[in-house]
């Protein structure tokens, strides 16, 4: 992935993250404060504001400084879990110019460690953890059937996911406070990852760049 | 809800600024960050005392910058935990060689943010720890919530570690002396009405005109339960139970003894408060040490109030004791 890719990747997230706001925010407020969508939006134009001043030494060095945007930026929880996951897939990177698809599926890794240990939560407690993990397995499995297909195959396998929340018990955050009440709505930041996921898959074959 | 503002965006800035300009030669202001800091901070003899916090709690903790008490806060918005960066260029600023503390009061967000804005700062190699301050007994622990919420007790803290690192004492003893306070502090609070953040403009919640919300957040969460108002000597006897036992104190013990309110409540009430829970403390053999009846930690105009007990021994008292002096002064 180059620097330009790389940044195709956090615009994208950016823009479908401000175009959802409606939507992420009413799944939110099933069993959150509802704040979810409004908070992510309202983060993410700050970056988008800030975007042509952004550090591009190297996609690792991009990535951190849009975390720290993203970590101070975005009000409640979701800054510092969103941001921890931007800085530490940045530090995964290094000062690598061109990442290939075992250095993605790493920083994803690291951005998962990295989210266990900020929010204090692991796969299981209803949380973006459950769409992550799903979505960066699926990508390493379809690594070698090339970068459209891997991202394909994780955009499917992190739908089921996020859908499959809906049957899980909020353990953290917010919606954990409402206990079993949470079961039966999916969750809203799993959910956010599936669409992210899914636009990053149709825009990058509309591109057509290699990595 | 008649109110003294203006654009309700720029009421925490413009509080900030007042505070600033009524303190000319003791403290600065640091816009960017929400920051009010002590003007001689940070002092490379001293420990720096670092709280965050959301603001619509005044004088927590902005107030509480001063001599002895606090080198500086960063509060975020009305009820908002500080943003990360807030935290990291705070912990910059105030960075010593002796260290420095950062006070959290526990809620997720706030852990959250000064979680990250330490690492931060460490990678920039300042020192800093964090002390989680968790004194309130309405929200028991469990599985599924950061644990119990940091409420006015968190005065008796500040007012601990303050006191220490103003005599020199290193990080590692300024920290046991904080947890030592807020292992032996509890705090239970009592809302008679709803309070009304600026930008809502509206009561967070409903509360009937002859109900009371026992065991009130400092944000207006909800408590333990709703109940009936009652004469103001059955609602202390309520406050102190839940606090007394939870310790539990017991005869014998002596105690500092805080009245707070929480923004809406005239000072005489506070202390008919004040006198029911020292004549009770007495009855059950607690000889109170100190006494504290003011507002410490409020919520805008909410009324209501909160009591705290803090065990006292002669080093928690000699530093409760030692001299200390902030924008406001309530020693």
């Amino acid at each position: 992935m180059s620097m330009q890719k790389t940044e195709f990747v956090v615009r994208t997230i950016a823009e479908t993250c401000i175009e959802n706001e409606k939507y992420f925010g009413d799944l939110d407020s099933v069993v959150g404060d509802g704040d979810f969508g409004y908070s992510l939006a309202r983060g993410f134009e700050k970056l988008l504001e800030g975007w042509d001043d952004l550090d591009r030494t190297d996609p690792g060095t991009f990535l951190k400084r849009s975390g720290m945007t993203i970590a101070s930026r975005i009000g409640g929880t979701s800054g510092p879990i969103w941001g921890t996951a931007f800085l530490r897939a940045g530090a995964a990177a290094g000062s690598a110019t061109t990442l290939d698809g075992e250095q993605v599926v790493a920083m994803l890794r690291a951005a998962v460690e990295g989210i266990k240990a900020r929010g204090q939560s692991d796969v299981g407690d209803k949380t973006l953890l459950d769409a992550l993990v799903p979505l960066t397995d699926a990508l390493e499995s379809n690594l070698t059937n090339g970068t459209d297909e891997a991202l394909r195959a994780a955009a499917v396998a992190t739908r089921e996911a996020a859908d499959a929340t809906a049957a899980m018990v909020a353990k953290r955050g917010r919606a954990a406070y409402t206990g079993e009440r949470s079961r039966g709505s999916v969750d809203a930041g799993a959910m956010a990852v599936a669409v992210l996921v899914e636009r990053i898959s149709e825009t990058w074959q509309k591109q057509g760049e290699p990595t | 809800m008649k109110k003294f503002v203006n654009d309700p965006k720029n009421y925490v800035a413009e509080m900030l600024e007042g505070v600033a300009l009524a303190n000319p030669d003791s403290l600065r202001y640091v816009p960017a960050y929400n920051l009010i800091m002590r003007a001689d901070a940070p002092n490379e003899n001293k420990v720096s005392i670092v709280q965050g916090s959301g603001s619509g709690h005044e004088p927590a903790h902005v107030m509480a910058v001063g001599k002895g008490m606090l080198d500086a806060a960063c509060p975020g918005d009305v009820f908002a935990a500080p943003p990360m960066d807030y935290v990291y260029e705070t912990a910059k600023l105030l960075s010593s060689p002796k260290g420095v503390l950062l006070l959290v009061n526990n809620y997720t967000g706030d852990r959250m943010a000064f979680d990250m804005g330490k690492e931060m700062a460490e990678a920039d190699g300042v020192r800093a720890e964090i002390l989680t301050i968790n004194d309130d007994v309405a929200v028991q622990d469990s599985t599924y919530t950061v644990g119990r919420r940091g409420v006015a007790g968190n005065f008796f803290v500040i007012k601990a570690v303050g006191a220490a690192s103003e005599q020199g004492a290193e990080l590692d003893e300024v920290i046991r002396i904080g947890k030592k306070v807020n292992d032996v502090t509890r705090t239970m609070g009592v809302a008679l009405t709803a309070c009304t953040p600026p930008a809502k403009g509206s009561p967070l919640f409903e509360l009937g005109g002859d109900e009371i919300e026992f065991g009130v957040g400092i944000h207006g969460e909800p408590g333990r339960e709703r109940r009936k108002l009652k004469e103001a000597d059955a609602i202390v006897d309520d406050m102190l139970d839940a606090v007394v036992t939870d310790l539990p104190y017991s005869s014998g013990d002596r105690v500092a003894l805080m009245i707070n309110g929480l923004g809406g409540t005239p000072i005489s009430e506070l202390y008919i408060l004040y006198r029911r829970a020292h004549q009770r403390l007495a009855d059950r053999g607690i000889t109170v040490g100190r006494s504290y009846v003011n507002e410490y930690c409020t919520s805008l105009d909410m009324a209501g109030a909160s009591l705290t007990l803090v065990r006292l021994d002669d080093e928690i008292e000699g530093l409760l004791n030692a001299p200390a002096e902030a924008a406001v002064r309530v020693f």
